[in-house]
């Protein structure tokens, strides 16, 4: 998944892990460019920065050197990098979390200090340069599973976070653009050396220009040599010669897999090549004077491979679905667009910095059980009907429709109106899952409830998981937890409690 | 060999070990929300168990395993019947020490098609911690050290030649390990430190403190909350009589709820002359070794053992848990614990039972009436405390799939039971030496 988890050394240390790599406009203002890099897969609500290593975002210039199935690009020498460090933790207010502190290097050699999840960001006294790094809801969503056969899912990624660098800058003033507007961006990850001049340069722990270069098109199958550290230590813009080979064999074939992924062959052997070789070198490319949309993304490579001028401005919002342009390319040619699962992230991207959107919070969960002196079924048969009515709280239930998708509309003895639906229920394992729709000061919100034999007796175990809602999580929790105890509470009078 | 590797000196940082711990703990719950999300999802539970490992490891946090017990049963009510599910219990039934357990659940994800590496990781694993099939084992770890020269690929062959005695083997596969470092999660490097401080304080015959301390203490930089690290220090710090030190080390990590923390505390507190706190942190630590036991027996009983045979207080049921963790899993350092147990309550009668169970339970064991050439300089590498000489003939080739060349005999004066779990096979010699036993792979026990 883009460049989630893509290689066995970011898992040892999540936070050198680059998730993403975006290039936009910014919504606040077409005169300036943002540039932004995520890391920490499926970070957590405390997640920070690792002190130990950088992470830099590296721009060049790029021209178009060939069109059609002589496709190429170009790459300037010269580059301008931003990169970024980060400190120590600090202790921070009473009771308060940590603070963390960073260091941007600007290509000029100017730094600029910033507080990390401060939202507003850190400016340079011109206002040429504004950052922002700190945790976000992850942008990125993938919507497929790709067994046998492709399968839109869910989003894989609903309601993860990740670690965001977000650069902000005067397009005209730090890109030069009177020498041309195209370019292309990557963002790496390298460990921090304390030392040494001398000896080998760290290796370098990740890197991504296009989102799926590593997960999807070097590693595209099962019973592959995993060649995606190999393919992280590259140097961008500079694959090894002696390696190019190799990796392009690779994305030769992974092409021809995704071509027929659809078990229709929509690619000629010489435009498969084609696009192999523009894939292969890896930055995410844009061009600043056309504009970048939320469907623009690979626009600038994929007219180029048809062998026309490109229209817009290509790069990466943050909003784009990445995934589905991307499969439409390789699978069929931009025959007819696959739409997976999922139409947007967790939540969508923001219109004023830093652009993406606040963390989500995390999923509270609760669960309660008893072990009661009843088998499992004579338990199920009273409880297992999602009609609540046996709970001590509850005064009046209403049931409307049956099966999946049954409501139960509750009134509890303190005339609190309660609506749930029912989402999925097995009698033969004794469980049923459901939402809640209204009544609880929770969004996300579901239940499980189920029957487990326990020796000669079982055991009932009810769960949920939610959002707490414009409510403190210890409310929320509390209002849950009563009905949960209460509740299973009362089996315990009913069947008798196993000592 | 020296322990001053110097970490810092290294080309690389790691990241700050508060900023990995918080990383980790904010990975481990989010990882439990997907799982929630979706037990059955690709990676989901294995995720949830290898932050709960590495919480367990490095922090100390002995709920994980509470937590992994609960993950289990979700997904058994997810999909009890899928290799998925046989693999995800094999793995934490081998977390909780239930080696027979593991087995059963791998077998059965085996069968259900599990993809064969993952099978075999797990089965060296349970192998290398049960001492049987070592010989095996140790090829099968050079083979994937040699070939990945992953961290954890070492670690693992370092910890295996230390536990067949080939010390200084371990302590250059850890230096390598460490050496070859590239990365910057702080959790290895602090893993092979521990490693090597155990290698030097407990392992080795004669028992190097001072080496130990500096690795422990290594440990302890790159990782403050290094639970096991600042235990093993502190109980250092204890014997050399730096009380305060010890303290210090053991307060931070109280919190945690680790027994073992409680007990050592008490140590020093006791050694402080503080009897009424000291007093105080045994009991709670006896109720919380108990609490542990009680839970997960298997996974606690040599600390539990190790517990009531020291300041505990209890020699019988350090000796029970001693047996059932010999029963459990008939390594060298079981067999030493159970018969350092037995020896000090003067239990004869236990002592040959044990004798008994070591007779029918080690893996590969050999009841070896066999004789060598250099009988006593091999029986001081293998224990530094008692030796009993032994006597005897046999043919190890039935056993260990030789050629049949029965050893010549010399004598000595006791009978002794060898387990014998590696040989090797010198180019030239006599027929006496065609089999040389590596003593150091061998685990011996005696028991007059």
């Amino acid at each position: 998944m883009s460049d989630h988890i893509d290689g066995p050394r970011q898992i040892g240390d999540p936070a050198g892990d680059l998730t993403d790599l975006f290039a936009f406009t910014s919504p606040e203002n077409p005169a300036r460019t943002v540039l932004a890099a995520c890391l920490f897969p499926s970070a957590g609500a405390d997640a920070m920065f690792s002190n130990a290593v950088s992470c830099s975002i590296v721009v060049r210039r790029v021209a178009v050197a060939g069109l059609g199935d002589a496709a190429q690009f170009k790459t300037g020498d010269q580059e301008s990098r931003f990169t970024c460090r980060f400190d120590l933790l600090e202790r921070g207010p009473p009771g308060g979390k940590p603070v963390q502190r960073g260091t941007v290097t600007l290509p000029n050699g100017q730094t600029l200090r910033v507080i990390v999840n401060d939202k507003s960001g850190a400016a340079t006294p011109d206002g040429v340069f504004r950052i922002f790094a700190g945790l976000r809801s992850d942008p990125f969503y993938l919507a497929w599973v790709f067994a046998q056969r492709m399968r839109p899912v869910p989003n894989l990624l609903q309601h993860d976070n990740v670690l965001c660098i977000v650069i902000e800058f005067d397009t005209r003033r730090v890109l030069d653009t009177d020498r041309g507007a195209l370019f292309g961006v990557i963002a790496e990850t390298i460990p921090l050396s304390p030392t040494s001049p001398v000896g080998p340069p760290p290796l370098r722990l990740d890197w991504v220009g296009r989102p799926e270069q590593t997960n999807m098109r070097l590693n595209y199958g099962p019973g592959l040599e995993d060649i995606r550290d190999l393919w992280n230590q590259q140097t961008p813009f500079a694959i090894a010669s002696e390696h190019r080979g190799m990796f392009l064999q690779r994305l030769k074939e992974s092409f021809a897999h995704w071509d027929m992924r659809d078990e229709r062959q929509d690619w000629t052997p010489a435009a498969l090549s084609a696009n192999a070789n523009v894939f292969l070198d890896d930055y995410l490319i844009f061009d600043v004077a056309k504009p970048i949309t939320d469907t623009s993304h690979l626009e600038i490579e994929r007219s180029t491979l048809n062998g026309h001028a490109y229209q817009t401005g290509g790069g990466r919002t943050v909003d784009a679905n990445v995934i589905d342009i991307l499969l439409t390319w390789l699978v069929n040619h931009d025959r007819e667009f696959l739409q997976g699962g999922a139409k947007q992230a967790t939540k969508p991207g923001t219109k004023t910095f830093p652009y993406f959107a606040d963390p989500n919070m995390e999923l509270q969960s609760m669960a309660e059980s008893v072990d009661l002196d009843a088998g499992p079924d004579r338990v199920w048969t009273l409880l297992g009907q999602f009609d609540p009515s046996w709970h001590p709280l509850i005064a009046n239930v209403r049931m409307i429709g049956s099966g999946i998708g049954q409501l139960r509309s509750i009134e509890t003895i303190d005339g609190k109106q309660i609506v749930e639906r029912l989402e999925d229920i097995d009698n033969s394992r004794r469980f049923y899952r459901y939402s809640n729709i209204s009544g609880i000061p929770a969004s996300n919100y579901t239940g499980i409830f189920e029957v487990n034999p326990r020796g000669s007796g079982s055991s009932v175990v009810w769960r949920a998981q939610f959002l707490p809602d414009n409510q403190p999580d210890i409310v929320v929790r509390a209002i849950v937890s009563t009905l949960f105890k209460t509740g299973l509470g009362s089996l315990k009078s009913r069947f008798g409690e196993t000592r | 060999m020296s322990a001053a590797f110097d970490i810092a000196s290294k080309d690389l940082m790691v990241t700050d070990g508060d900023i990995a711990v918080m990383n980790l703990e904010s990975a481990r719950r989010r990882s439990w929300s997907r799982f929630f999300q979706d037990p059955l999802r690709d990676g989901a539970a294995e995720v949830v168990v290898e932050h709960e490992q590495l919480t367990s490891q490095f922090v100390g946090d002995i709920s994980a395993l509470d937590r992994i017990e609960f993950l289990v049963s979700e997904l058994v009510q997810a999909d009890a019947a899928s290799a998925h599910t046989a693999l995800i219990k094999a793995r934490a039934a081998s977390m909780m020490h239930r080696f027979d357990d593991a087995r059963l659940f791998l077998a059965r994800a085996e069968t259900g098609g599990a993809p064969t590496d993952d099978v075999q990781h797990l089965l060296l694993n349970i192998d290398q911690a049960c001492g049987v099939n070592l010989h095996r084992v140790l090829g099968a770890r050079r083979q994937i050290a040699k070939r990945y020269r992953r961290l954890e690929d070492l670690v693992a062959l370092g910890s295996l030649q230390a536990d067949m005695h080939e010390w200084n083997d371990a302590d250059e596969t850890y230096r390598r390990a460490l050496s070859g470092y590239r990365d910057v999660s702080p959790f290895p490097l602090a893993w092979v430190c521990f490693q090597l401080g155990v290698l030097w304080g407990e392992l080795v015959p004669e028992p190097e403190r001072f080496r130990a301390a500096e690795w422990y203490q290594k440990a302890i930089d790159v990782l403050p909350s290094y639970l096991k690290a600042r235990v093993h220090l502190a109980e250092i710090y204890l014997s050399d009589g730096r009380l305060s030190d010890a303290e210090a080390l053991l307060r931070p990590i109280i919190a945690i709820g680790d027994p073992e923390v409680n007990w050592r505390l008490a140590d020093v507190l006791s050694a402080q002359g503080r009897l009424i706190d000291a007093a105080a942190q045994m009991e709670v630590a006896r109720s919380g070794f108990e609490a542990l036991l009680g839970r997960h027996l298997l996974a606690f009983a040599d600390h539990g053992a190790e517990f009531y045979a020291g300041s505990g207080n209890d020699c019988h049921r350090a000796l029970d848990l001693a047996r059932v963790n010999v029963a459990n899993r008939p390594t060298r350092r079981a067999l030493e614990q159970a018969y350092d147990i037995a020896s000090s309550a003067g239990n004869a009668a236990v002592a040959s039972e044990l004798l008994s169970t070591i007779r029918r339970g080690v893996g590969h064991a050999v009841n070896a009436e066999t004789s060598m050439n250099d009988y006593e300089g091999a029986a001081r590498m293998i224990d530094r405390r008692a030796f009993i000489a032994a006597t005897a003939s046999v043919s190890l080739a039935p056993v260990l799939g030789l050629p049949s060349q029965p050893l010549a005999a010399e004598t000595a004066a006791s009978p002794i039971v060898l387990v014998i779990e590696g040989w090797s096979t010198p180019n030239q010699g006599s027929a006496t030496d065609a089999v040389s036993i590596r003593i150091s792979q061998s685990w011996r026990t005696a028991w007059r």
